[in-house]
C-alpha cells in the first residue's frame, strides 16, 4: 500500500499567530502529504468533527502562546469521540514544565521552536505507517 | 429484504457485515474510515462497495464545478445552511488538486464550509485528486455510492475547478451546477467550450459585484443561441454565496431538476447498441450527409460495436506548404471516425475534447485508415481512441476524443441534410 499521510494542521485557543502553522502546512504538502489546514481559533468540537470525517492520521496543533494548555481538553474530546488512534503532536512554544503534562494526556510528541521541518515530516511519515497498519490490518 | 443478502455474507466476513451496519446507520466514524479504505484501494473496501451497491440510487447527487475562486466552496456552505433549514442530511465531497510533482495537497475547501459544516446533519470529506483527470479523484464514484448507501438526502461534489476539463462530474452527478464568477473574460470561452454543455443550472455567483449583470446577460445570450433541446431548460441564477442571497432559489432549482431528470443517473446502464446492420446503414448515411467529409474525400469502410473505420487517399488538396499531408487532414479523418462511432446510439453525441499526436509524416498517394475504438462509456460521457495507419501498417497518428451524450435524438434524417 502506498501510504500518503493525511494531516490536520490547526490552532485552537485565542492566539491568532498562524505563521508557524502555515509554514508547517506548506512543508508537509511539499513533502507529499495531504494537508487539511484550518485558520486559528478552532473550537474543540470542530476539530474533533473534522478529524473524524477526514479520517486524518495525525493532528498537528500549533501553539505559540498559551494554547497548549487547552490541548488536554482536545485529547479528552478525541477520546470521548472514539478517536483514540489519531496521533496528536504539538509544535511551538511549550515550557518544559508543561511538556510532560501534554505527554501524560497522550500527546505523542512536542516539537520546539527550531525543530527542523524535515524532522517533523519524518516523524509524521513514521507515525502514519503505524496508524494505518493498525487501522487496516492486512 | 436487501439485508438478507448481507446476512449470508456475514458468515464469511463478520467485519464487513459490522461495518456495513454502521455505515447504513449513518455512523460518522465508520463512514469516514470506509472512505479512506476506498480512496486507498484497500482490499476489504471492495467487498464493502459491492455490498453497498444495492443501496445506491436514493440520494440526489449535485455536482458543483467552475473556475477556481468562483465561490464554489462558499456557495456550498450557503447551500448546506439552506438544506439544513429544510431538514435534510447532506454529505459533501470536495476535491482539490494534488501537486503533480510532490503528490502533496492542501485541502482548503472545507475551511470555507466551516460555518454550516459544524452541523450534525452535515458530513464533509476532502479528497486530493491524486493525478486523476477530469476534475475528480479516482475513487469519487465509489465514495458517492457509499455516502448514498449511508442515507444522506443529497451528496454535493465540488470538483477541482480546472475549468474546461472538469467534465467528469457530468457522468457522476444527477444535477450539474456550473458556478461563474462575474467578469469572466477569457473564462467565458472555457465555459462555452465544454462546461456549458454539462450545466443543468448556471449560477452567477458574487452577485454583489457590478460585473455580475453583464456576466448573467452573456450567459443568457449564450443559452439562447444554442439549439433548443427537449426536456429540462437550463436555468441561470444569481447568488451571493457570502450572504446566502439567491440560495433558496438555487435549492428550488436543484429540487426541480431532480424531479425532472431523476436521481441515481450515474447508475443507469448505457443504452445497448441497436442491431449491427441497421446501425451501419445509419452511420453510412451520416457520412454521406456530411459536407466536410465529402470535401476531404473521406470514405466510410465499416462499423462494428463501438468502432468505425474510415479511409482517405492523400491527394494534392490534403498537402501543406511542405508538400506533406496537412495535420488538419489527418485530424479530420480521425475526428470523423470518432464522431461517427459516437453517434451510433441514437442521440446526438457532442464532441467536447480531443487530443492528437502525429508520429510520422505522410505523403501524397498514401492511403490512411482511421479506426475508432470505444474506450469507455456511460449514460453521459464516452471516450474513444483512434489510430490512423498508413498502407504499410505504420501508425502515423494517435487520437483520443471525448463526447458528451446529449439526450437529443438526431433530428433530421441524414438524407434531409443533403444539399
Ligand atoms: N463578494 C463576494 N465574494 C465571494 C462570494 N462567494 C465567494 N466569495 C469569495 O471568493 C473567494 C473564493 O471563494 P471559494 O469559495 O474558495 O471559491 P472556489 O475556489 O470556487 O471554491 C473567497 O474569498 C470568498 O469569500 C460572493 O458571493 N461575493
Ligand atoms: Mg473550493
Amino acid at each position: 500500500m502506498d501510504i500518503r499521510p493525511k494531516v490536520l494542521v490547526t490552532k485552537i485557543g485565542l492566539d491568532g499567530h498562524d505563521r508557524g502553522s502555515r509554514v508547517v502546512a506548506a512543508h508537509l504538502r511539499d513533502a507529499g502529504m495531504e494537508v487539511v489546514y484550518t485558520p486559528p481559533w478552532q473550537k474543540i468540537e470542530a476539530v474533533v468533527k473534522l478529524a473524524m470525517e477526514e479520517d486524518v492520521d495525525v493532528i498537528g496543533v500549533s501553539s505559540l502562546a498559551t494554547d497548549h494548555l487547552i490541548v488536554p481538553k482536545l485529547m479528552a474530546a478525541l477520546r470521548d469521540a472514539g478517536l483514540t488512534d489519531v496521533v496528536v503532536i504539538v509544535g511551538g512554544i511549550v515550557p518544559d514544565a508543561d511538556e510532560q503534562a501534554l505527554l501524560d494526556v497522550g500527546v505523542a510528541r512536542v516539537f520546539h521552536p527550531g525543530s527542523p521541518l524535515d524532522e517533523i515530516s519524518a516523524y509524521i511519515t513514521e507515525a502514519t505507517a503505524r496508524v494505518r497498519a493498525a487501522r487496516f490490518p492486512a | 429484504m436487501k439485508r438478507d443478502a448481507t446476512a449470508v455474507g456475514a458468515h464469511a466476513r463478520p467485519d464487513v457485515a459490522l461495518r456495513l451496519a454502521a455505515i447504513r446507520a449513518g455512523e460518522r466514524a465508520a463512514i469516514a474510515r470506509a472512505i479512506t479504505a476506498i480512496e486507498n484501494d484497500i482490499a476489504s473496501a471492495r467487498a464493502l462497495s459491492a455490498a453497498l451497491a444495492a443501496d445506491a440510487g436514493r440520494a440526489h447527487v449535485v455536482g458543483v464545478t467552475g473556475p477556481p475562486g468562483a465561490g464554489k466552496s462558499t456557495l456550498i456552505n450557503a447551500l448546506l445552511a439552506e438544506f439544513a433549514a429544510r431538514g435534510r442530511r447532506i454529505a459533501v465531497v470536495a476535491i482539490d488538486p494534488s501537486s503533480p510533482i510532490t503528490g502533496g495537497a492542501v485541502l482548503g475547501d472545507r475551511v470555507r464550509m466551516h460555518a454550516a459544516g459544524a452541523a450534525e446533519s452535515v458530513f464533509i470529506r476532502s479528497l486530493a485528486s491524486r493525478g486523476h483527470a477530469g476534475g475528480l479523484a479516482k475513487a469519487t464514484r465509489r465514495i458517492v455510492d457509499l455516502l448514498d448507501a449511508a442515507g444522506f438526502d443529497a451528496i454535493v461534489v465540488e470538483t477541482v475547478g480546472a475549468g474546461q476539463s472538469d467534465v467528469g462530474i457530468a457522468a457522476l452527478a444527477d444535477t450539474s451546477v456550473v458556478v461563474c464568477p462575474p467578469g469572466l473574460g477569457d473564462d467565458v470561452q472555457a465555459i462555452k467550450a465544454g462546461i456549458l454543455e454539462i450545466a443543468d443550472v448556471l449560477v452567477v455567483n458574487k452577485g454583489d459585484q457590478p460585473a455580475a449583470d453583464r456576466t448573467e446577460q452573456e450567459l443568457r445570450d449564450m443559452l439562447r443561441l444554442r439549439a433548443h433541446r427537449p426536456g429540462w431548460a437550463v436555468r441561470v441564477l444569481r447568488t451571493v454565496a457570502t450572504t446566502g442571497d439567491g440560495v433558496p432559489a438555487l435549492v428550488d432549482a436543484l429540487d426541480a431538476h431532480a424531479t425532472d431528470a431523476g436521481r441515481g443517473r450515474r447508475l443507469a446502464r448505457a443504452p445497448a447498441p441497436p442491431a449491427a446492420t441497421a446501425v451501419e446503414s445509419r452511420l453510412r448515411g451520416f457520412c454521406a450527409a456530411d459536407p466536410y467529409q465529402r470535401l476531404n474525400a473521406l470514405e466510410f469502410v465499416e462499423s462494428g460495436p463501438g468502432t468505425v473505420t474510415m479511409r482517405m487517399r492523400v491527394a494534392p488538396q490534403h498537402l501543406n506548404f511542405n508538400g506533406k499531408c496537412h495535420g488538419g487532414a489527418i485530424f479530420t479523418l480521425a475526428d470523423s471516425a470518432f464522431g461517427v462511432a459516437a453517434n451510433a446510439y441514437g442521440v446526438v453525441a457532442a464532441g467536447i475534447d480531443t487530443h492528437t499526436t502525429f508520429q510520422v509524416a505522410v505523403s501524397e498517394g498514401d492511403v490512411l485508415t482511421a479506426r475508432s475504438l470505444e474506450v469507455s462509456r456511460n449514460a453521459k460521457i464516452a471516450v474513444y481512441r483512434v489510430d490512423v495507419t498508413r498502407g504499410d501498417g505504420t501508425v502515423v497518428a494517435s487520437f483520443t476524443g471525448t463526447v458528451f451524450m446529449t439526450r437529443r435524438p438526431h433530428q433530421a434524417r441524414p438524407d434531409d441534410l443533403r444539399p
